[in-house]
């Protein structure tokens, strides 16, 4: 490599350590995509594959990838299995709690982003006990009161859950949105002389756009791969991805039954993060997931 | 202006009523009821009335065992996660050609649902998995190591590894961005090296920021039902495990109560303990 840097950069000194340091960048570009690709990228290559085996060429030791390959698994499990309406299921209750959360939060997070007054920091941790509280103990003892109000095995019961999951990622990341609003937009449309009703449309909703794109993608994907919740609350009734795919994983193992259900499992969250990559900003992420 | 002022100041309350309402009604059900049916009241069946007998039968050898397996599953994955997490951020903070097209793929675990990471990572450390496979063709062991649902847990440490670094970088690569460059310019013009600007600068910047970070991750760890449940030992179960077994196999909800109670003010203790440490960092530069 010294070679072809001098005969590129025959002037030394700061010609040669250029080089050096642009041949330490790639190394880091190549560094980082095998870490990448051993990290990320084997695991879901050995779940496809595992997903294809042939069930009558059995992958076995010491074979280190199976014989032949064949869509069986998937076909039974699209025929045989719950799964299709789980999906359904899955997605109806992650597009209705993320509504019921965004309608929650939107006042609120207004009133936390654009207003002062006495107690607000208290306030901001408070919206963080949802996730604060371990799942397990939340989902037990509110499915225990949903038992009482006869809200257990509903939609309702799951998504009223889930909704709560969500309240502390939607606020968190409105919050910011409305915080990061010039005064001076709002103060013009005020001299301007206009009403609530106004600015709202004018002014605040389509400012917070991005940061309600973000919260509800995080409020989504946090109802579709929820499991406490749907668990506890939802099933036997309601069955949703996870809980389907944790009678195959939890109670017997099934190795290609659980891989194809955890390939459709991932499909529409890697989906979402690469069709929205540009609205996961790194202050949205830090909003959402920590900065406490 | 002031009677609008006024008028605002009226809204407030309306305008938090439905998020913080509706997050305090939940919890504060949640809350009541983990407590007080661990004294005994609101029993499915049989009589409620106030009583001790739950938490003096509590603290058998299963529930210790549980409670230490869950601290350790719960401390082991937050502080290894940030062991590996905080070189990555520190490596990655540093301009390099096609960062932004990579870093997108190294996110992809944060977006992995808990369970789809725990049977990835268990196709890869079974007993004939391909890590497995891969050290006994080195010749590194003789015999295929346990790494799932073995006693140490090192299958559900793996999982609980993989799955919250990428969230830990997120949050310290975020702190290590907020940095500004003026500062460590600097530092730099007084004769500051890289390690110094390490331990004077970046280090004390970014510490607060890794602590929150262990501690998301301790809560979700310490609380895991499914990937224990899942890839962990059969013995000691966690304590998320314990108590719905409690509940659901022998409908002692009472008993349930009491973990859960148990549960909340462990992880309300070891929050402090970790913000204690944080504020100890912050306070000694």
């Amino acid at each position: 490599m010294n070679d072809i840097s001098i005969a590129r950069w025959p002037v030394g000194g700061r010609g040669g350590s250029r080089f050096s340091i642009r041949i330490n960048q790639w190394f880091k570009l190549i560094a980082v995509t095998l870490l990448f690709a051993i990290w990320v990228g084997l695991p879901l290559f050995m779940g496809v594959l595992w997903s294809l085996v042939d069930p009558d060429h059995p992958w076995s030791y010491p074979h280190l990838f199976p014989e032949k390959l064949s869509f069986y698994h998937w076909e039974h499990a699209f025929k045989y299995t719950d799964i299709v309406p789980a999906i359904g299921r899955s997605f109806f209750i992650a597009f209705c709690s993320t509504l019921l959360a965004f309608a929650l939060a939107l006042p609120t997070a207004y009133a936390l982003g654009r207003m002062s007054f006495p107690g607000k920091e208290a306030i901001k941790i408070v919206i963080l006990l949802p996730i604060m509280l371990p799942g397990m103990v939340v989902a037990l003892f509110l499915g225990r009161t949903f038992i009482m109000l006869g809200l257990s095995q509903t939609y309702i019961g799951v998504i009223l859950g889930h909704a709560l999951l969500g309240l502390p990622y939607m606020l968190r990341i409105l919050i910011i949105s409305f915080e990061s609003i010039p005064q001076e937009v709002v103060d013009a449309a005020d001299n301007l002389g206009a009403g609530i009703w106004t600015k709202l449309k004018e002014i605040y909703l389509p400012l917070i756009m991005p940061g309600f794109l973000a919260g509800s993608l995080f409020t989504f994907i946090a109802s579709i791969e929820e499991f406490n919740i749907s668990f506890v609350i939802g099933s036997p009734s309601i069955q949703t991805i996870t809980t389907i795919l944790f009678s195959y994983l939890g109670y017997n193992f099934v190795r290609t039954s659980s891989s194809v259900i955890s390939l459709i499992l991932i499909i529409p969250n890697l989906l979402i993060l690469f069709l929205f990559e540009k609205y996961f900003k790194s202050q949205y992420m830090s909003a959402a997931l920590g900065k406490v | 202006m002031l009677s609008r002022k006024n008028n605002e100041r009226l809204l407030i309350p309306l305008l938090l009523l439905p998020g913080v309402g509706y997050i305090l009604v939940m919890i504060v059900t949640v809350l009541s009821m983990t407590v007080l049916q661990s004294f005994g009241f609101y029993n499915l069946t049989g009589e409620s009335h106030f009583t001790f007998k739950y938490w003096m039968q509590l603290f058998d050898k299963q529930f210790v065992d549980s409670f230490l397996f869950s601290a350790y599953v719960g401390l082991g994955s937050s502080i290894c996660s940030m062991i590996v997490c905080y070189p990555l951020a520190l490596f990655l903070h540093a301009k390099f050609p096609g960062k932004n097209v990579v870093l997108p793929f190294i996110r992809i675990p944060l977006f992995v649902p808990a369970l789809v990471a725990t049977f990835l990572i268990i196709n890869i450390l079974d007993y004939h998995g391909l890590v497995n496979e891969i050290l006994v063709w080195l010749g590194l062991i003789k015999e295929p190591l346990r790494m799932r649902n073995d006693q140490y847990a090192l299958g559900v440490l793996f999982i609980q590894m993989w799955k919250n670094i990428p969230f830990q970088l997120v949050i310290v690569s975020s702190a290590l961005e907020g940095i500004r460059e003026d500062i460590k310019e600097a530092a730099r013009n007084l004769g500051a090296g890289s390690f110094t600007l390490f331990t004077r600068i970046i280090f004390p910047l970014t510490i607060s920021s890794a602590l929150v970070a262990m501690i998301m991750v301790f809560i979700g760890t310490f609380g895991d039902y499914s990937v224990t449940k899942a890839a962990g030992p059969m013995y000691p179960s966690s304590m998320a495990v314990l108590m719905h077994t409690k509940a659901f196999m022998f409908q002692e909800w009472n008993y349930a109560a009491c973990v859960g109670v148990v549960m909340i003010v462990a992880v309300i203790f070891f929050v402090a303990c970790y913000t204690k440490i944080a504020s100890i960092f912050t306070k000694s530069y």
